[in-house]
């Protein structure tokens, strides 16, 4: 099963941390020795994490398809990391983490790091589509796209229900205070006020 | 009422990168009210930013209640939230989690959005107590008209059964009907969710066979069939006939698919599922071999690691398959890639055979060799161009950021280099010689911290092989004498714990050196003050054996002109040692101040010693049972005679792992039995408790040897009556006199034989008294009768031995003491074939090298000259039971250096 998935930009700044299996060390001290050791890769060398440094963390030594496996692949500005056990197949894995991207630039519309900044959790609802409870719930894009704009839709309905008086869509699931014009262009604009706070 | 939303937050976070831990300290104070509020928005929008700040490693569980009552929240929108935070946050000790069985009950029959979402929360947050109070709702699910709910609720049923598994009998029965699902999505969730359950007990899964073999030949969806092949390849082990069944579709696939990842698995269950076996797996297996070497020579290097983790697999039963592309994966040994150089070391470890052993740990070693080669040693440098297999890339030049300079790699590779070796206690090495020079140059170039297992490795080779122990002994010296380590000694990856291994070596097979003396002052050179206290105390034990031997063999050949030599090396050796007499360590202290009494003694006895005619010999006459020998007094200072016999009575051989428990217990013993009698203790009454303290006071004594029979008489007069006298032994002030004096009169009597005891009122008889200060020298000679000249001449060809021990031809067998050492008397029965078959056993319980210089070498010269090269010396597999703790001797007797 899928024990983890991360996401970190090239900072090693975490931008999604998901857990499906409980760890026995803090996630915070696990993510910087992660990406410590993936960011001196160069994008040649394959994308599987195997290093003496996580021996300790990757399960005991010896059972073979017990050990835990970390994939890896880096889009643009962002690393994706996805810490599996032996009954994924690392390549299949591979093509699953193709397949989240996908999905989320279907989501976001040419997916950039600031959405998965200001919107984790619809990045979290998306992944909620792929993977439940560590397992693979589906893998076809086109099926993902559907359920994430299903429920996305649902939300947008709830919020406009519970709040008349509201313009726009609370994609942020809470409700969007103080004179927020959230419109379709909404999008635009929170990624122009998230570029210029960066 | 202008709080901030979660999107204000995260911009506010990234303005205050400098302040962050304020900005959120202020910010946690905002939500704390915030979730108090009785507005839900609000509540929510707080839950949301907790568990924003959550993913960035703030605590939020003390929220979690809060947490509940947003998913209990009508609204889609608010409810999400609240999974979405329950999902995050919770573990399986959240205690609100109990107060969520009824909300998730009401949530599986709402809406199907709001069902989906509970699936999912559920799968994460699942206890043991929500998995028995949910299941028959999830069982229910698995007919629920839409496939996205199916799907998420089989996932959801799977993570129940592995909380509950008292519901996997009834769910699996319900997982099976779910394979023959109309939608695709569904059956590949339920082969998901079966291949993860097959995992962990594949034989409860066998009977669901038929279905996966017809989803396998008519599906054509590759998530679906990369899992039903992982499923296979749990089941086939357990089921033969599968086996057959699977050969045909799976060779079909492996032939024809265009998906790497499915031709893959399909290669990976072959191995792992047993279908290699028998005439038709032959063809199987070269098929996939070859397709996995493809992979490795591939230009993806994803394919070439996993190339790797399949070959691992393969290599125990097809050796020879893989051994074809023996130099392509050595080169991937050197893959800029330490993720694939991992994997390599792994394979190459699995590949390891006697013939291929010194040409891949050359290669291994070769990566460990700093770039520029004046660091190291020159005795390595030489050692590996001498050893290094032509052919083999030498010439390695590591990369800019090359990963062989990382320590983590560099105590991988050492310690991998250590394992291959002495794997199966020393199956593949056929030339022990090269293997003790590898030893030395990796303690030259690991520059990591091995040390200590080198040191481990080359004692006991050195125990277990006789054949090898002269070319150590050359090798040790060497080693000694290259003071680079010894310099080096306290920085950090210097292996000096090797000249721990040097100088004991060296020291306890001395014989093999020509002129010991000559290693004396490397032993005691000024540095050694720098090593570590356990290496100092084997330097000074090794110094004094040394000189045992050596003095023992300068007085078989006396020579008046020996004696300012002598007097020198003596004084050397008591200079040194004085100077670890005051040493904080306390083992360093105890060696060095027994080393100095000894050798003041001997230094006395020199400054004594008149060269012959000898008139007033102080020791001639000193002790009674010394028989001056008629012919005269020897020609030698007699304390030449007084180190030897200390160190090198017994040869050390490597003790079997059973020896201890193998040893029989003496006739009459009885470990139980008191010592002494115990103490009438004081109890009044309490009769168990009496019992419980005798027991303890009996363990304390048991110890004290000497005193068995006596106890033993005690312990009877106690079995006959003696227990009643110690309850009825009243306490304090209930005592009467006659008792108390009766009770104090015992006590006398026993303590008189207690040697922890003074007793200073009637002068004992103990020999203490005898100990005349004066007479002390003369009562150590006494002991040593057997050394009179006359009986030494007889045994020893004294003029030959120098030469013979130099000729030195380095020999192509070697016999290994795998079983190490049994007790002479050893009991277990079944013991009895592993000792035959031990040819190097015999002499275990002789002295053998008490006098003798007679090196141990030529023994095994004959042995080796039999035509079989090499004895493998292993237990016969026969001997059922004892047969795993006879195998592996431990180390040899290295506590007594």
């Amino acid at each position: 099963m899928i024990h983890a998935v991360l996401i970190f930009n090239t900072s090693g700044v975490a931008r999604l941390t998901k857990f499906y299996t409980p760890l026995h060390q803090s996630s915070q001290t696990l993510i910087p020795k992660i990406f410590s050791l993936i960011c001196s890769r160069p994008a040649s060398l394959c994308n599987f994490l195997d290093a003496p440094e996580l021996e300790a963390f990757l399960g005991p030594k010896g059972d073979e398809d017990e050990r835990w496996r970390v994939v890896y692949r880096s889009y643009a500005t962002l690393y994706f990391v996805f810490v599996v056990d032996g009954a994924e197949s690392e390549l299949g894995i591979l093509d699953l983490i193709q397949v989240f991207v996908e999905s989320l630039d279907r989501a976001f519309e040419n997916v950039c790091e600031l959405d998965l900044v200001f919107q984790f959790d619809e990045v979290h609802h998306i992944l909620a589509e792929i993977i439940q409870g560590g397992l693979v719930l589906e893998t076809n894009v086109e099926e993902i796209d559907n359920s994430v704009q299903l429920s996305a839709k649902l939300r947008k309905e709830s919020y406009a229900s519970a709040n008349p008086l509201s313009l726009g869509l609370g994609v942020g699931g809470a409700g969007s205070r103080g004179g927020n014009l959230k419109s379709p262009l909404g999008w635009l604009t929170g990624k122009i006020t998230g570029a210029r706070a960066m | 009422m202008w709080e901030r939303t979660l999107q204000d937050l995260i911009r506010g976070l990234r303005a205050n990168k400098k302040d962050e831990s304020k900005f959120i300290a202020k910010a946690v104070d905002e939500i704390r009210k915030e979730v108090k509020s009785e507005d839900m928005e609000l509540k929510a929008g707080a839950v949301l930013k907790l568990t924003y700040l959550d993913m960035l490693g703030y605590d939020m569980s003390w929220a979690s209640f809060h947490v509940v009552e947003v998913m209990s929240s009508p609204r889609f929108h608010l409810k999400s939230v609240g999974y979405l935070a329950a999902v995050q946050s919770f573990d399986q000790d959240t205690d609100v989690l109990m107060l969520t069985t009824n909300l998730l009950k009401k949530d599986l029959t709402s809406a199907p959005a709001d069902v989906a979402m509970t699936l999912n929360g559920l799968s994460h947050i699942v206890t043991t107590d929500l998995a028995r109070d949910l299941t028959p709702e999830l069982i229910s699910m698995l007919t629920h008209s839409r496939a996205h709910i199916r799907k998420r609720a089989i996932l959801a049923l799977y993570k129940a059964m592995v909380k509950y598994p008292e519901a996997l009998q009834q769910g699996i029965a319900r997982l099976k009907e779910k394979l023959d699902d109309p939608d695709p999505g569904v059956v590949a969730s339920t082969v998901n969710v079966l291949c993860e359950l097959a995992r962990r007990k594949p034989e409860d899964y066998l009977t669901l066979a038929p279905q996966l073999f017809h989803l396998l030949t008519t599906s054509t969806n590759n998530w679906m069939l990369i899992k039903i092949i992982k499923l296979f390849g749990s089941l086939s082990p357990h089921e033969p006939r599968l086996v057959k069944k699977l050969q045909p579709p799976i060779t079909e696939l492996i032939s024809t698919t265009p998906a790497i990842s499915l031709l893959y698995e399909c290669v990976h269950t072959c191995i792992i599922g047993g279908m290699l076996q028998g005439p038709s797996g032959h063809s199987l297996a070269k098929m996939c071999v070859s397709k996995l070497a493809a992979f490795i020579q591939d230009a993806d290097q994803n394919l070439k690691y996993i190339a790797l983790l399949a070959l691992v697999k393969i290599v125990p039963t097809h050796p020879h398959l893989v051994a074809e592309y023996q130099d392509t994966i050595l080169a991937s040994v050197n893959d800029q890639d330490i993720s694939i150089r991992m994997r390599a070391l792994d394979l190459v470890s699995a590949m390891v055979t006697p013939n291929s052993l010194q040409s891949i740990v050359q290669q291994v070693l070769s990566h460990l060799v700093p770039d520029s080669s004046s660091t190291a040693a020159p005795t390595a440098a030489q050692s590996l161009a001498q050893h290094t297999v032509p052919g083999s890339p030498t010439a390695f030049k590591p990369l800019h950021m090359s990963p062989s300079q990382s320590p983590a790699y560099r105590l991988v590779l050492s310690q991998r280099i250590l394992s291959m070796c002495s794997q199966s206690m020393y199956e593949n090495v056929t030339n022990f010689e090269w293997y003790l020079s590898v030893l030395v140059d990796l303690a030259h170039v690991a520059n990591v911290d091995v040390g200590s297992q080198i040191r481990d490795q080359l004692v006991d080779v050195v125990g277990r092989v006789k054949g090898v122990r002269r070319y150590a002994v050359k090798l040790m010296y060497t080693l000694l004498c290259d003071d680079t380590i010894l310099h080096n000694a306290r920085d950090e990856g210097t292996c000096s714990e090797v000249l721990w291994a040097a100088a004991w070596i060296c020291g306890e097979y001395c014989s093999e050196l020509s002129e010991p003396q000559k290693l004396l002052p490397y032993l005691l050179q000024a540095e050694m003050a720098n090593l570590l206290p356990e290496i100092i105390a084997v330097y000074i034990q090794a110094s004094s054996k040394i000189f045992g031997y050596w003095a023992a063999e300068v007085a078989q050949r006396w020579d008046d002109d020996d004696l300012a030599e002598v007097k020198s090396t003596v004084d050397l050796i008591i200079g040194r040692v004085r100077e670890f007499v005051s040493n904080p360590d306390v083992e360093v202290q105890e060696r060095a101040a027994n080393t100095l009494q000894l050798f003041t003694f001997i230094q006395a006895d020199l400054n004594a010693y008149r060269p012959r005619p000898i008139i007033d010999n102080p020791f001639a006459e000193a002790s009674s049972s010394f028989d001056p020998m008629a012919s005269g007094e020897p020609r030698f200072p007699k304390s030449l005679y007084l180190i030897q016999p200390l160190h090198g009575t017994y040869e050390l051989n490597p003790v079997a792992l059973a020896a201890q428990a193998s040893v029989p217990i003496p006739d009459g013993l009885d470990l139980d039995a008191w010592i002494v009698a115990p103490p009438p203790e004081p109890v009044a009454g309490d009769d168990a408790e009496a019992k419980v303290r005798k027991v303890k006071k009996g363990k304390g004594k048991e110890v004290n040897g000497s005193k068995a029979k006596s106890g033993k008489k005690k312990h009877k007069e106690e079995a006959n009556g003696g227990d009643a006298v110690v309850l009825m032994a009243p306490e304090g002030d209930t005592e009467t006199p006659e008792q108390r004096e009766q009770r104090l009169a015992e006590r006398r009597e026993r303590m008189r034989d207690d040697p922890y005891y003074l007793i200073d009122d009637q002068p004992s008889t103990s020999k203490r008294v005898d100990d005349d200060l004066d007479s002390i020298p003369v009562v150590r000679l006494e002991g040593m009768p057997s050394l009179t000249p006359g009986e030494i001449y007889f045994i020893l060809p004294i003029p030959t031995l120098p030469s013979l021990r130099e000729d030195y031809t380095p020999s192509s067998s070697f016999v290994i003491d795998r079983d190490g050492e049994m007790p002479a008397g050893a009991v277990a029965p079944s013991l009895v074939p592993s000792r035959t078959m031990t040819p190097v056993s015999p002499e275990s319980s002789t002295p053998a090298r008490m006098m003798s210089s007679f090196p141990q070498y030529e023994v095994d010269e004959i042995r080796t000259s039999t035509p079989e090269p090499i004895k493998v010396t292993r237990p016969k597999k026969k001997t059922p039971g004892k047969k795993k703790r006879t195998q592996n001797g431990s180390l040899p007797h290295v506590s007594n250096p």
